[in-house]
């Protein structure tokens, strides 16, 4: 009776979440553990490179160690990782002054903004006696073709790409980690994704995977 | 009514279920009488779908998951005193 009358007498633990919830957090390296190939997977494409990436991820585990307290559901770990990532590669970025932007970020690009891959093949025509003209172009290329042409894209453009496109994550998810506004993640993802269609268009002319008549020539 | 050009513009945008409700029916309209945006529709969901499938997961290597385990499990002295 004393037992039941205690619990009844505390009632407020409950609504103090984070008090309550402090001692059954996970511990740091079994939530990491759990997000580890896919964050070195999003560390290898934000950096292009292998050792940037390792160092990246070392970077974001030491920056995650530091704030864990501050994880308030370890459930979203993995977005809030991602997030310290992209943060880590911004500071390392800037400070070996690469990524420099020439480009304007959030201001429309007409070129970029009306290519249309689909277009182009239609009427570049690159397999004449295919009937599956559109589908044929996408076989051309390998896993490596792809990551190649993604290295290509505006680093701005490419994060939001990269996010949801290999990471599946929902766009407002993807703007949280960027810390951006939805309307400037859609924009940004949009651009990219013409910068996609005109880098898969590019690489197949340049590396020889579809001939044109004007690729010939120039 | 959109033309193609407003209808390519959005379609991203409608293949990530982003568009609000009066571009989606205007979108949707114009598709009902063009049988060329849907092909493209068509054709960029399928872009969407190959992309995907050919950026493969990328596992740690093992080596390097050793070394991030050390730090893990070393914690604070490993990122102190980096080598
Ligand atoms: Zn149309």
């Amino acid at each position: 009776m004393t037992i039941v009358l205690e619990t009844r007498a505390t009632p407020s633990a409950r609504l103090i979440p984070t008090a309550a919830a402090a001692p059954e957090r996970p511990p740091f390296a079994d939530v990491v553990r759990e997000h580890l190939d896919g964050l070195y997977g999003f560390c290898v494409r934000l950096a292009n490179h292998a050792t940037d990436a390792e160092d990246l991820v070392q970077e974001t585990l030491i920056r995650a160690m530091r704030a864990y307290d501050g994880l308030r559901d370890p459930a979203r770990a993995k977005g809030w990782l991602f997030a310290i990532a992209t943060n880590v590669w911004r500071d390392q970025s800037r400070a070996r002054r690469r990524e420099v932007t020439t480009v304007p970020i959030d201001t429309p690009d007409g070129d970029d903004d009306t290519f249309s891959l689909f277009q182009t093949i239609a009427m570049e025509d690159p397999f004449p006696y295919s009937d599956e003209l559109h589908l044929d172009f996408l076989r051309l290329f390998r896993d490596e073709d792809v990551s190649a042409v993604f290295a290509l894209i505006t680093p701005a453009f490419r994060l939001p790409l990269i996010l949801t496109v290999v990471h599946g994550f929902s766009c407002k998810e993807a703007a949280a980690i960027l810390e951006i506004p939805l309307g400037t993640l859609l924009s940004r993802l949009h651009r990219g994704r013409k910068q996609l269609e005109r880098g898969l268009w590019d690489y197949a002319v340049a590396n020889g995977l579809v001939t044109t008549a004007e690729g010939v020539q120039s | 009514m959109i033309d193609c050009r407003e209808a390519v513009r959005r379609m991203w945008a409608y293949l990530d279920h982003e568009l609000a409700d009066k571009p989606i029916s205007e979108f949707e309209a114009h598709l009902e009488t063009c049988q060329r945006c849907c092909g493209e529709l068509d054709f960029n969901r399928h872009l969407r779908e190959v992309v995907a499938a050919k950026s493969p997961a990328l596992p740690v290597p093992p080596e390097v998951r050793s070394r991030l385990e050390i730090l893990l499990a070393g914690g604070q002295n490993q990122l102190e005193n980096p080598t």
